[in-house]
């Protein structure tokens, strides 16, 4: 009896799906989380955890390589699918069960990489700045200020870069993540040998580090204690995380001792179209947008939003309601058929005392500052910490829902799904803006409360450069 | 009275803690399913139970420098402590071992768990799965010693260690209806050492699954079961300590407690998914302010009414 064969099939019935999101799959990754939930194919957040490595939107190249180091920590068996548009999202999900179920396929499947073929000193800068995002405590503040000051950044090395971010993990580990794909349990006792090479990382006093690994630096952090830091980069391929965001952090323990914003993505992507703001892009070049579709379109914008603070918050069961929510209302269904499920959506999570106990006091925005640095929508309206902004959001999906019907058209004016539009100015633009300001200080579990209580739609700004570019 | 098993309840009861943490993950998987709008069948809540098959053919995770025999032991660790501390628990009128400090043993492998749960997140070397491992010593600083001593108002109750003693003492009035603070903040304390629901803050989705994030195939299984297993040990347990074992009406004793077990368990599964992942940085200070006073009253209310007998 084919005992592998058997159990291949069973695991491919029920697979872990690592959804990654490019700039502009807005529209797939949802098409795909719908799919997926009505399938039971749970998701993953990291690539230790996944079968499936479902990459949604056009390909862009600035992520490439993140993505390809996400697909090399996938372990086996596994498949992967990369679905441009939302009508290609079924099939590539059969297939790809397909594959998960084939022993045949998973034998022929080429092995991760053991060794790149790239320079031995190129991957040695990798491993110095890849370091941050990952190992526990692997990271000498001398290795990377080498790394930041020694050399111009180069594509390969931002690349590089980016590896550790997204679901933790390193490019390091590529190189340990499969001794041949036939055995599926190979046991990693050589598995170092590969950084006895370049495991030196001389002129640290000779002191032998762990795998060759670099140890962390110290220094003060709030409460005057010293304290080993880590650099752990968030983004841009963290699981509900805003699409091509970028943040360092520089962590004691887990308190975010300061954010820095990765600018590169926000000019380096792919000009794209942002899902969320389509109605008024259209609006814009003239064509007759109803203002009931605007307030749809706005409405499942925020419950995209709120469902992400949900799963962060840790509360996956009403995170999904609030996503099956958008995705009916992003279907077209009337507002009748979703007025009691969205009623106790909003007395569950915006009458919680718990949620509201853990998130009081969070990332205070007031109304003032936010409109100092330009905040249009919902987060200046909310006036306060993130608990605020929740409520606003819910406040305002009731508000949309009741007028889907609107045949008006659509005011330019009105405001969009993160404030008011403006293509020169998105209003997701300030929104990322004040991030660095409003994490300094906050432990990582807040740090990712605040982020997605202002979701910022980085593909708002993609359109910004498009139409720059037009322009110019 | 409770007693010593034969030899082949050493076998049993591991095979019934399984089979109530199955139970409890179907549960689970069946309000998961009504929630997502799929069909609420028996076949949709068994398919939690494809992560075994899927665990056995995964290739194992390797890690850059990882601490691979602290990591191995920590996530063993688990799931064997879970299973250890049923060897107390008394289903119907018997237990594998009524020690004398069963109290004590129950809690001894709990506290097993800290270690477990930090040496699972401190082993793959990576920086989110050490911070679960923080955090679960964290929320261990929160729930422990409001657990521990509404174990002790139970113990101080029956004025016995002995699981048995306890449950014997509570002929005619349960510990649950005169020690409800004790019972409330075990219950919590069940949720937290199996980190689920609103104790999933070692896990925590922010962090990428934290402990979990770098596991993966039979390590993963080990921790996922770990979980389920000590949700139903500690269900299990509060039917001696609060609901009085296998007494009751008119079915023999082993029914009762099959009963009792299967409604707090119901009572976990429903409260994992009623509450968002409580922070243990909010947690440490509502429970030192709040529940360890609290318990600590609690705690005083057997002993004077045993000292007034």
């Amino acid at each position: 009896m084919d005992l592998t064969g058997t159990m291949l099939r069973a695991a491919a019935a029920r697979p872990r799906v690592l959804v990654v999101c490019m700039p502009g799959g807005a529209a797939v990754r949802m098409a795909a989380e719908r799919h997926l939930r009505l399938r039971d194919w749970p998701p993953a957040t990291t690539p230790a955890q996944a079968d499936l490595l479902f990459v949604a939107g056009p390909p862009c190249a600035y992520l490439h390589t993140a993505v390809e180091r996400l697909w090399q920590d996938l372990p086996a068996p596994r498949a992967r699918a990369h679905v441009r548009t939302a009508d290609g999202v079924l099939a590539a999900l059969d297939a790809a069960r397909a594959r998960l179920a084939s022993p045949a396929a998973q034998r022929e499947q080429e092995p991760p990489a053991e060794t790149d073929s790239r320079q031995p000193q190129d991957r040695r800068r990798e491993q110095s700045s890849d370091q941050d995002g990952t190992a526990g405590h692997a990271f000498l503040e001398e290795a990377a200020k080498d790394g930041e000051r020694g050399e111009e950044p180069s594509p390969d090395r931002s690349n590089g870069r980016y590896t550790g971010s997204g679901s933790a993990h390193s490019s390091l580990k590529q190189h340990h993540g499969d001794h041949g794909g036939e055995e599926k349990r190979g046991d990693g006792g050589d598995a170092h040998e590969d950084h006895q090479g370049h495991g030196g990382h001389g002129g640290h006093g000779g002191m032998e580090m762990p795998g060759g690994l670099p140890m962390a630096g110290q220094g003060e952090d709030r409460d005057g204690l010293t304290l080993d830091r880590l650099h752990v980069p968030l983004g841009p391929l963290l699981s509900d995380w805003p699409t091509g965001l970028t943040l360092r952090l520089v962590l004691q323990g887990d308190v975010v001792q300061a954010a820095d914003l990765d600018e590169e993505p926000l000019v380096a992507s792919r000009p794209v179209e942002s899902f969320w703001v389509q109605p008024w892009l259209r609006s814009a070049v003239g064509e007759a947008v109803g203002s009931g579709e605007a307030a749809r379109r706005r409405a499942a914008a925020r419950l995209d939003s709120l469902g992400r603070l949900l799963v962060v918050a840790g509360w996956p069961a009403e995170a999904m309601k609030a996503r099956r929510l958008r995705d009916d209302l992003l279907d077209g269904a009337p507002a009748a058929a979703l007025a009691s499920r969205l009623e106790r959506l909003g007395r569950r999570v915006g009458r919680s005392r718990t949620l509201l106990w853990l998130t009081r006091g969070l990332g205070v925005l007031t109304a003032q500052d936010a409109q100092a640095a330009g905040v249009s929508g919902p987060a200046a309206r909310a006036d306060g910490d993130v608990a605020a902004r929740y409520r606003q959001w819910l406040t305002d999906i009731r508000l949309d829902v009741a007028r889907l019907d609107d045949p008006s058209a659509l005011d330019p004016a009105e405001e969009s799904p993160r404030g008011r539009w403006d293509a020169r100015q998105p209003p997701s633009a300030a929104l990322v803006g004040l991030l660095p300001q409003l994490l300094d200080g906050t432990e990582l579990a807040a740090a990712r409360l605040i982020v997605a209580s202002l979701d910022p739609d980085l593909d708002e700004l993609a359109a910004h450069s498009r139409e720059g570019a037009a322009r110019g | 009275m409770v007693e010593a098993g034969a030899w082949w309840t050493l076998l049993a009861a591991p095979a019934l803690l399984l089979g109530f943490a199955v139970l409890a993950v179907t549960a689970d998987a069946a309000l998961t399913a009504r929630d997502a709008g799929r069909p609420v069948t028996v076949s949709a809540a068994m398919r939690p139970l494809l992560a075994v098959p899927r665990a056995l053919v995964a290739q194992p995770r390797r890690m850059p420098a990882p601490d691979r025999m602290l990591w191995r032991a920590g996530v063993v660790s688990v799931p064997v402590a879970a299973v250890l501390s049923t060897l107390v628990i008394p289903f119907g009128n018997v237990a594998v071992a009524d020690l004398s400090v069963g109290v004590v043993w129950f809690n001894a492998m709990e506290v097993m768990t800290w270690a477990g749960l930090w040496l699972a997140g401190w082993g793959p070397n990576a920086a989110f799965s050490l911070v679960g491992g923080y955090r679960f010593l964290a929320q261990g600083l929160a729930y422990e010693l409001p657990l521990m001593f509404a174990l002790i108002s139970t113990a101080t109750g029956a004025q016995s260690l002995r699981v048995g003693d306890i449950a014997a003492a509570q002929y005619g009035l349960w510990y649950a209806v005169w020690m409800p603070v004790a019972f409330v903040v075990y219950l919590a304390g069940v949720l937290a050492f199996s980190f689920l629901g609103p104790f999933a803050y070692p896990v925590g989705q922010d962090i990428a699954g934290g402990v979990l994030s770098e596991t993966s195939g039979v390590d993963r299984l080990m921790l996922q079961a770990g979980r389920w297993l000590w949700l139903a040990a500690g269900a299990a347990m509060a039917v001696p300590l609060f609901l009085g074992g296998g007494a009751g009406p008119a079915l023999p004793a082993w029914a009762w407690s099959l009963i009792k077990t299967l409604l707090v368990l119901a009572a976990l599964v429903a409260a994992v998914r009623r509450l968002p992942v409580i922070r243990a940085d909010r947690y440490v200070e509502f429970a030192w302010v709040v529940l360890i006073p609290l318990t600590i009253l609690q705690a005083l209310v057997p002993a004077l009414v045993n000292v007034n007998r």
